[in-house]
């Protein structure tokens, strides 16, 4: 299931990189993804505002 | 505090900004002129040998850029600080002393690299003539003066921030400064190891241009539309906010573009890959919102005005400032965004990287995000300190603009051919030896690209001259409405 | 006002970009750990005890290098001493540099601290590339080392009239505007002897770095010197 490193010195980053893109996909996700939390905590503070 | 940037007049802070703006547009020249001596060396490669040898004329050449928009930049935010926090810029006395070190400063570094040139291989060298690492050549001990006096142009933003008011414009600013000038840090020290060397020199080349520079950008856009066009303040800092989320979002990682080949491990191809190539997306909302709001408020004008359709007045109070600003959505998504993402991934880069393409997107780049904007902040500064209520093009101006964009694209251009020549001939066909490199320099196309990189880094000058002449004479042309 | 957006509003698009501009910070931080530690210069014992280093120890001086393909890899990488057949080093075959493969950890050291000191005080990079960066008027210095024109049969040492290429390469860069080689000529830079073979170690340690395969098919066309 996993890919076998092919890097001179493995590392948990090369580890997340798995196959095409999944390092990179990984990081964008766990970027974007707080700003959902973020996003419904302003929809609350908006709403009681009103 | 929002109708006092039409005057400079009795602004310390804005007298400060227009001594920046001064020296930048000095140096803005010497960046030109020994550009030009650089590209007459591509053609006529005996033209000043072992008097100004290229790797002099390049140094001056890429350090004057570097500088003069150093300069400008701390110029823009002396003029803007009093609009935006509506008190005079704390400090000021401090600022002013530091711009004649920092000018004195720079006058010896230049000469030094004019007439030393080059020292013996050891530590004197370094602190004394220069460091040798593209872009901060600067010696050692004129990087501790960099540091010093970027310390009290932070401080005073600071200090003027914290008792004034604090819009989401200085906030961003004040955020912004403080990384620019400790990201210098990260280039201040020698190390045998030439890896380490430039991994750390990327953190200053690209957190500067990629990242800090560009949310600067964004800041003095927002200004920009907001005075210029009187756009409105909560969307404008609204649009500000999803610049700096997207374009730190994407810069910050996107400095992985720089570890594909220097050493560093396999793993950055990925995080320099994707990244970077979400770099454009910012400068393409930077776009839009610049053109948006400028329709927008047009448009709420017209509907004003419907008694009068024939006399529709344009919003734009300052007509070669807009210019300019609109010349910096359109160059900045160009050559930082598209000439960026064409070599940007790894499988591209492979064998773009070290080329003309990269010049290319270099010259294109530092002229469509930040030479344009900070023309159009010396525009501003022209109308404020002469108190003028509208101000119009004129006939150099127009020429200014035209010539200098014409030609700065020209350059990239003939670079791009250039760079595909290299890429197919020296690095595809002959795999990047000292033989394979001057097979392709010598090529038809390379060469003449390299012709037509002349002509148009002389357009360029031309327009450069015509813009110096329109700074000292539009202020008092009688065309602007006072 | 009665229902504001939340994609309209300041304080969402503020706090997501504190969030990601943070974020982003403390991965990058973390991302220069990992890599810092991967990127750390090996010493003679890494080469001894035959450890793969992307940036070697500068006693690699020493060694034989080469520039071949690797089937793990998937690309190009510097074999030091010797391949095992499979694109790994062997860290055995020695080469001479300057008459002599026996130049002590302190030795080599100094001759590279020299030779990096010499490519900044002499703004190499502003006319060359070093991997890759820098100006674009003169070639690539990544692998100049293993470059064909420097070889026994290449056009770069006849000229020079010497036996060895650092020899040739000394000698080059000692006196560049005497042998022009090329229409754009490098010119003197006033290198001393020994800042020259400061340099030569600093070009050969260089080639020796693991720069995941830039450049790519290096020498190929001509014959392929020190690859297949």
């Amino acid at each position: 299931m996993f890919e076998p490193f092919t890097d001179v010195v493995p590392s948990f980053f090369g580890w997340l990189n798995q196959g095409p893109l999944t390092l990179t996909i990984f990081l964008h996700t766990v970027i974007i993804l707080p700003m959902i939390w973020i996003y419904f905590q302003e929809k609350k503070r908006l709403e009681n505002e009103n | 505090m929002a109708s006092n940037h039409l005057t400079g007049i009795g602004s310390e802070s804005k007298q400060l900004a227009t001594w920046y703006f001064t020296f930048a547009a000095i140096l803005f020249g010497a960046q030109l002129l020994f550009g030009l001596v650089a590209a007459i060396q591509y053609v006529m490669p005996g033209f000043l040998f072992e008097v100004l040898d290229f790797s002099v004329a390049r140094m001056l050449h890429i350090n004057a850029l570097v500088v003069w928009m150093v300069f400008a930049m701390f110029g823009a935010v002396y003029w803007l600080l009093p609009d935006e926090t509506g008190i005079e810029t704390v400090g000021i006395k401090i600022g002013k002393l530091l711009y004649w070190i920092f000018v004195a400063a720079i006058a010896v570094v230049v000469l030094v690299y004019l007439f030393i040139q080059v020292g013996p291989a050891d530590e004197t060298s370094i602190w004394f003539i220069h460091e040798g690492r593209e872009y901060i050549e600067a010696p050692r001990w004129a990087d501790f003066g960099i540091v010093v006096v970027a310390l009290g142009f932070v401080g005073n933003l600071f200090l003027t921030g914290i008792k004034g008011k604090q819009t989401g414009i200085v906030t961003v600013l004040m955020a912004d400064m403080i990384a620019f000038a400790g990201l210098y840090l990260a280039g201040m020290f020698f190390t045998d190891n030439i890896t380490v060397d430039q991994y750390w020199w990327w953190w200053v080349i690209h957190l500067w241009v990629e990242a800090t520079w560009e949310v600067y950008v964004g800041s003095i856009a927002a200004y920009g539309l907001i005075t210029m066009i009187g756009a409105h303040r909560k969307t404008v800092e609204m649009w500000l906010w999803i610049e700096v989320a997207m374009l730190f979002g994407s810069g910050i990682l996107g400095l992985g573009h720089h570890y594909f080949w220097i050493g560093t491990p396999e793993y950055w191809w990925e995080i320099g890959a994707l990244f970077s190539a979400l770099e454009p997306l910012p400068l393409v909302a930077m776009f839009i919102h610049v053109l948006y709001d400028w329709g927008k408020t047009q448009g709420a004008e017209m509907n004003a005005e419907h008694t009068d359709e024939d006399n529709v007045r344009s919003v734009i109070k300052n007509k070669p400032a807009f210019t300019w600003f609109v010349l910096n959505a359109f160059g900045n998504f160009l050559g930082a965004g598209i000439w960026g993402f064409f070599h940007t991934l790894p499988q591209v880069n492979l064998y773009t990287h070290g080329t003309q393409f990269t010049s290319a997107h270099g010259h294109l780049a530092f002229f469509g995000a930040y030479a344009t904007i900070l023309v159009g902040m010396m525009y501003i500064a022209i109308q404020g300190t002469n108190g003028i209520k509208v101000m119009k093009h004129t006939k150099s101006s127009i020429w200014a603009v035209s010539m200098i964009t014409g030609g700065v694209v020209g350059m990239t251009v003939a670079l791009t051919i250039a760079g595909y020549v290299q890429v197919l001939v020296s690095r595809a066909q002959m795999g990047a030896t000292w033989a394979g490199y001057f097979d392709g320099q010598s090529g038809m196309w390379f060469a003449q690209a390299m012709d037509w990189r002349l002509i148009m880094g002389a357009v360029t000058f031309i327009g450069f001259l015509l813009l110096v002449k329109d700074f000292l004479s539009t202020g008092k042309n009688p065309v602007h409405e006072r | 006002m009665a229902n504001k957006s939340v994609w309209s509003d300041n304080r969402f698009w503020q706090r997501s970009a504190a969030w990601v501009t943070g974020f982003a910070s403390v991965l990058l931080i973390w991302l220069t750990f990992d890599t810092s530690a991967q990127i750390s210069m090996g010493n003679d014992a890494d080469l001894q005890n035959g450890v793969t280093k992307r940036v070697p120890g500068p006693t690699v001086i020493n060694y034989k290098i080469t520039y071949e393909m690797s089937q793990k890899r998937g690309h190009e990488v510097p074999i030091i001493g010797g391949n095992d057949g499979k694109g790994m080093s062997l860290f055995q075959e020695k080469e001479t540099f300057f008459g002599r493969d026996d130049w002590s950890e302190e030795e080599a050291a100094e001759l590279l601290h020299l030779g990096k000191l010499g490519t900044q005080a002499k703004n190499c990079m502003n006319c060359h590339t070093l991997l890759g960066n820098g100006a674009y008027y003169a070639p690539d210095l990544t692998k100049a080392w293993l470059d064909p024109a420097w070889g026994p049969n290449g056009s770069m040492q006849a000229m020079t009239g010497k036996d060895t290429k650092e020899e040739a390469m000394a000698e080059f860069l000692q006196h560049p505007s005497q042998y022009p080689t090329h229409e754009r000529m490098m010119p003197n830079l006033g290198i001393t002897a020994e800042e020259a073979k400061g340099i030569v170690a600093f070009l050969k340690h260089m080639s020796s770095i693991d720069t995941n395969g830039f450049p790519r098919n290096f020498a190929k066309i001509q014959g392929a010197v020190h690859g297949k």
